[in-house]
């Protein structure tokens, strides 16, 4: 199976920078970490191509400096490295983000399977997977923790509010996975060793042949037009003290009040 | 834009009934629907069965049902659903378009909006209406600070998902007038390479927190899953349910079933009870119905401290094994009294 593997470098928590005119994130200045969610996205996509001697692309849209997670990638068992990167892309919501992503799939493809984390850590939308693969007219299935290839087909298994589903699905579609998945490998010394050497590949807006209106904040329908801090009653208790008196205390209160 | 009317909906049929969330979005839909003077329709996929739940809709406030009742909607799949749907909005072009955000509407929201080509929010706890323009402003948490976002899109129909638990459950309105419109999509709808061979339900034992009174809830200020443990007996003596933030799930200290926030699920116990949560908006989202907040935690500046109605400043990993020592001999007072 040829596989993509979607990866979404976050900003390390703590290091969040955002634009203050658009109030999308400054992906540029932020230390990036590789989005925990796709960590099972790449293991699950390595096992597969492993069990069918396949091979994983893992592509990334994000600026420069998201280079050195793409050979994490390589060393957690990647083979080919994408990194989507120009000015243009800046700015996009989840519409404009997955048309990029598709105009890459195909570019690089065809892919039997495109692989995607449930959802990223710092937007928390879970969009990309399915809108991908809406843009592509490949059939779509979320929240997925187990993965069998079978002859023609893989059983995958679904999470759902009410227990699970197995499911029957016949490549090229797009899946997204939880965290539940799998146990991702450490990193292969192997690999590490030979990270100097393996070459990421860097594709502009052109290269993938995408259509500008699509892309960044101009193919962006959706906009933040404000932020504001949430407001909380001012009304409240504060005990502090020796860990034994505050406790005593605060069981009396929730006492006094009927809670316990 | 001018072409685009009314409010919509997605009704969600669980296979037996709809699913609690869709009568959530009936109560906000129809506050914005009157606010913007206009209908609220509920567009409804599912198996014939499904066709009872039809004028159930109604009579919570839908002035328009579009039914679509085939076998072949029996089980959920993505892709044949999300074409109905956009079929659907194609035809009746709503101008607010909303989804519950369970797994099946987050799933299948995000699929309509790219084969429409639409903006849509997700996980939203809030709405108003911009009347000028008739736009919808569209309220989420906002990426990693703490601060709320407020979010328009600039397509037609104005797509959102919606936190479930946020809203009010719709009252039943005695005697509402509304029809049931039955849409036939194409045939080219229901092609699916995708089938559902199995469905499996959760073991029974399991606890669902946003149905419990009280929840005892902790954070990485408990410092290791061997604490973090502590919390199924204190909630055993509250008879309560535990809940967590992601960062703690992500370690394994307990499984994402008891996740609250923008991932998770949101509460509304009596008592909530936060052991060595700081308080990210990510998590504090599912907290918005909580009646009385209690936070433990050694920083006083941590944001859950500032929303508490209980602010308790202390070291989470001490504070929370005395409590368990005290109410363990409160309650064998009581049983003795």
């Amino acid at each position: 199976m040829r596989i993509m593997c979607c990866l979404k470098p976050v900003p390390k928590p703590g290091s969040v920078k955002v634009d203050p005119e658009t109030h999308t994130l400054k992906r540029e200045e932020s230390e990036l970490v590789l989005n925990p969610y796709d960590r099972y996205a790449l293991e699950a996509a390595v096992e597969l191509a492993e069990k069918t001697n396949g091979k994983v692309v893992a592509v990334s849209m994000a600026p420069p400096n998201a280079k050195d997670i793409l050979l994490e990638a390589f060393a957690f068992g990647a083979d080919e490295l994408v990194l989507l990167s120009d000015r243009a892309f800046a700015g996009a919501d989840t519409l404009a983000t997955s048309y990029t992503l598709a105009c890459a799939a195909k570019k690089l493809g065809p892919f039997d399977l495109i692989v995607c984390g449930k959802v990223s850590v710092d937007g928390e939308t879970a969009q990309v997977g399915p809108e991908l693969a809406a843009w592509l007219g490949l059939p779509s299935v979320t929240w997925v923790k187990d993965i069998k290839p079978l002859n023609d087909s893989l059983e995958l298994i679904r999470t759902r509010e009410f227990g699970e589903e197995k499911i029957k699905a016949k490549p090229p579609l797009v899946i997204t996975i939880e965290h539940e998945a799998n146990v991702p490998r450490p990193p292969s010394i192997k690999r590490l060793l030979k990270q100097d050497e393996v070459e990421v590949k860097i594709l502009s807006a052109g290269d993938i042949g995408a259509k500008e209106e699509y892309l960044g904040l101009n193919g962006s329908p959706t906009q933040v037009i404000d932020t504001f801090a949430p407001e909380y009653h001012g009304k409240r208790e504060i005990i502090s003290g020796p860990p034994e008196e505050v406790s005593e205390r605060l069981l009396s209160i929730l006492k006094e009040r009927g809670l316990i | 834009m001018e072409n685009y009317q009314g409010v919509a909906i997605f009704g969600e049929w669980t296979g037996r009934e709809i699913h609690e969330s869709t009568y959530e979005l009936l109560s906000e839909g129809r506050r914005l629907a009157d606010e913007l003077k206009t209908h609220l329709i509920v567009l409804l996929p599912g198996p014939p069965e499904a066709k009872e739940a039809a004028s159930e809709l109604i009579s919570y406030g839908a002035d328009k049902v579009i039914a679509t009742l085939d076998e072949r909607l029996n089980d959920f799949r993505d892709d044949i659903y999300a074409r109905i749907v956009a079929e659907k909005i194609e035809k009746y072009r709503p101008e607010i378009m909303l989804f519950p955000a369970t797994s099946l509407g987050q799933a299948l929201a995000p699929r309509v909006a790219g084969l429409l080509k639409l903006g849509l929010t997700a996980h939203c706890i809030a709405f108003e209406i911009r009347q000028e323009d008739r736009t919808l402003i569209q309220v989420r948490p906002s990426f990693g600070e703490q601060v709320m976002a407020r979010i328009i899109s600039r397509t037609r129909p104005q797509m959102a998902t919606v936190r479930p638990g946020v809203f009010p459950h719709a009252k039943k309105i005695e005697g509402y007038q509304g029809e049931i419109e039955i849409f036939r999509p194409s045939e080219e709808a229901f092609k699916s390479s995708l089938e559902v061979i199995e469905k499996r339900p959760k073991p029974k034992t399991d606890v669902d927190i946003t149905k419990a009174q009280v929840i005892v809830a902790g954070g990485l200020g408990l410092g290791s899953k061997e604490h973090f443990q502590k919390l199924f007996d204190l909630a055993e003596l509250l008879d309560g349910a535990v809940g967590a933030t992601r960062p703690v799930c992500h370690l394994g200290w307990i499984s994402e079933d008891h996740m609250i926030g923008v991932s998770g699920v949101s509460v509304r116990p009596k008592l909530y009870l936060g052991f060595g949560i700081s308080g990210s908006l990510h998590h504090t989202v599912g907290l918005q119905g909580v009646e009385t907040l209690v936070a433990i935690n050694i920083d006083e500046k941590a944001p859950l401290m500032k929303q508490a109605d209980i602010a308790v400043q202390g070291d989470a990993r001490e504070i929370l094994p005395l409590l368990i020592k005290k109410l363990k001999k409160l309650k064998s007072q009581r049983e003795n009294d």
